[in-house]
């Protein structure tokens, strides 16, 4: 019995260790990894640290508005004097807050209704997953607006509305990680000695499904945050003074022929930020799930 | 017939999601704030006129009758009145669907032309620079939000430009050449946004064919590397390709909410959040229906088309 125990450990690491050897090699995963864990620094220092921005977010200063970008405001200034630079860079946090509360939020509600319908199959599956595809039926930003405006905008609502657009996507992946593992040997193992069925779930069903978790999360950050700049750009996001990247391109653009700046750096900054989740996921999906079945 | 079994499976399926998406849109719709018959009458109303409107539009009713209603409303084609324009709501969405189709159907259009060629060029030359390059480009369009790309299109070919209108629609019957003019701006920052997915798959699938034997006959029989490429290889690696461009076809409909904004498209983007606006109740529930239904019946049409030229899909689980 312990000899086993050992031995699957062993493979365990051995597993892992592989892992860790072909993320390194891979190029996409690495970038994206490099710009998700600046962006991360960014938001945790900038948190503790907020002082450390040059201008407080907030302060406006009329008679320097849209000042084009200086030594004093490297990104410029906007339409209230406001420097865009302390305002895209704290804009960091809220991004990220969104993207991975929301994400996280998805991840326990998907994973669990994933795990649940492909373990017990039959008619739980089928109830828990057709609903799934009615929420799939709804193009995710329509279903997001909807869920925002009856609440009425805000960053907490905005977080509810994406968690909740993209559970059925998680759900998805881990049914099918479920369904794949439910006949192995290891399970028949578990139950012939009588486990219980949520030490089944925990113990042997997640973890395999770990990997394909990990891919479908990382590309579906990148997704709310897509979502939520265009949730603020549209009004019904989150709600100014908040230096929302959507929302100070919403505001600039109205200065787009004076004070292209207003407009050009918190963009750059979403491209960045998406752009590092997608990298990540990718190269995530290129170590873990080779042949590809991950839904996007 | 296995496809056909398929196929009724996948209708009955899509029968129970349809009786759930109008659960959710009627239970959605009506956690929204506002009493519908004070919005209607205005602030000053008394109570007995608001009493007296609700009796007559069935608000006093308990929610499972209204919904009982409502659903047996829109099965006969009717989905009420609209509060603000006070016109049917089904008149409302039939003048502006169809310009909602045009923009995804051209949007969709543009990007096949872009993401084709550059998925045959990186196939082509795999793993070089050139490849690297073309799956960049794609890659950047899928980075930036859809009302980003279509503020950069207004940005660098409008306003520096100055080629192209940046506002509004005109109807192709009316005048054909004043509607691709203000078609041209929308359909192109959508088709950038949606290059990526298609030219992947056209880069791995036309990978996959061109490593195949009947390659290697095809050049043997000293076919030029042209012919091999576009006549044969491409023939074969359409399927995955034409799968992916109707499920991109239904991201872009899905897409024209927030295009519709930027654009100032009037179409069903539009006409919904101007329904959310107005907290006009009845114009935003058919408003959600119609576009779900239509996301819904483009990625079944996708679905179904994939399963009937690979068969492999149907004993593949339940989805």
């Amino acid at each position: 019995m312990s000899s086993e125990r050992f031995s699957i450990s062993d493979e365990r690491k051995a597993h892992y260790g592989r892992f860790i050897r072909q993320f390194r090699r891979n190029q996409k995963a690495m970038i994206g990894l490099g710009i998700v864990v600046s962006l991360f620094v960014i938001a945790i220092v900038t948190s503790l640290f907020p002082e450390i921005v040059p201008y407080d977010p907030g302060a406006t200063n009329v008679p320097n508005r849209e000042a084009a970008p200086s030594l004093s405001h490297p990104m410029g200034t906007d339409e209230l004097g406001r420097d865009v630079f302390s305002r895209v860079v704290l804009g960091t946090q809220i991004s990220l807050y969104v993207g991975f509360t929301s994400i996280s939020a998805a991840m326990v509600m998907g994973t669990s209704i994933g795990i649940v319908a492909g373990y017990y199959q039959g008619l739980t599956d089928e109830a828990l997953m057709r609903a799934m595809d009615a929420m799939m039926s709804f193009p995710p930003i329509l279903l997001a607006l909807t869920i925002v405006a009856v609440m009425e905008p805000s960053l907490n609502n905005v977080i509810i509305a994406l968690a909740l657009v993209y559970t059925p996507f998680i759900a998805r992946v881990a049914r099918s990680a479920a369904l794949s593992v439910r006949n192995e040997s290891y399970i028949e193992a578990a139950e012939a000695r009588g486990e219980s069925d949520l030490y089944i779930i925990f113990r042997e069903v997640l973890p395999n499904c770990v990997g394909p978790l990990l891919v479908q999360g990382s590309i579906n950050i990148a997704f709310t945050m897509l979502l939520e700049a265009s949730l603020s750009f549209l009004g019904l996001g989150v709600q100014p003074p908040e230096p929302s990247w959507g929302l100070m391109i919403n505001s600039g653009w109205a200065y787009m022929g004076d004070a292209p700046w207003m407009v050009f750096f918190p963009a750059a900054a979403i491209a960045t930020a998406v752009i590092g989740f997608n990298l990540l996921g990718d190269g995530l999906r290129d170590v873990l799930d080779p042949k590809g079945e991950i839904i996007e | 017939m296995a496809f056909a079994n398929y196929l009724a499976k996948r209708l009955g399926f899509m029968a129970v999601t349809l009786f759930l998406v109008t659960l959710i849109t009627f239970g959605l719709t009506n956690i929204l704030p506002g009493n519908v018959a004070l919005l209607i009458l205005g602030p000053n109303a008394n109570a007995e006129s608001i009493a007296q409107l609700e009796a007559q539009l069935g608000l006093n009713q308990p929610l499972f009758v209204q919904y009982v209603d409502w659903i047996v409303n829109l099965a006969q084609g009717d989905m009420g009145m609209s509060l603000r324009y006070n016109t049917p709501v089904v008149d409302q969405i039939a003048v502006r669907l169809p310009r909602s189709l045009l923009l995804a159907v051209s949007a969709t259009a543009v990007s096949v032309t872009l993401s084709i060629p550059l998925g045959i060029i990186a196939a082509v030359k795999k793993n070089t620079p050139t490849d690297l390059t073309a799956s960049m480009l794609a890659f950047l369009g899928l980075s930036l939000p859809i009302f980003l790309w279509g503020l950069v299109f207004i940005y660098a070919f409008a306003l520096t430009i100055n080629g192209f209108p940046t506002r509004g629609y005109v109807s192709p019957w009316v005048d054909p050449v004043g509607a691709l003019h203000h078609l041209v701006l929308p359909a192109s920052a959508m088709g950038v946004a949606l290059t990526a997915y298609i030219m992947r798959m056209t880069r791995s699938s036309m990978i996959d064919e061109l490593s195949e034997d009947y390659v290697e006959f095809a050049r043997s029989k000293g076919l030029s590397e042209r012919a091999v490429v576009l006549r044969h290889a491409l023939k074969n690696a359409a399927i995955p390709v034409i799968t992916v461009i109707a499920f991109q076809f239904s991201y872009a409909f899905g897409g024209v909410v927030v295009l519709e904004e930027v654009f100032s498209w009037p179409g069903i983007g539009r006409l919904t959040l101007t329904a959310i606006e107005n907290r006009d109740i009845p114009l935003l529930q058919g408003c959600i229906i119609v576009i779900a239904l239509i996301y819904m019946l483009s990625n079944f049409l996708a679905d179904a088309f994939y399963a009937y030229v690979d068969p492999r899909i149907r004993y593949g689980g339940s989805d």
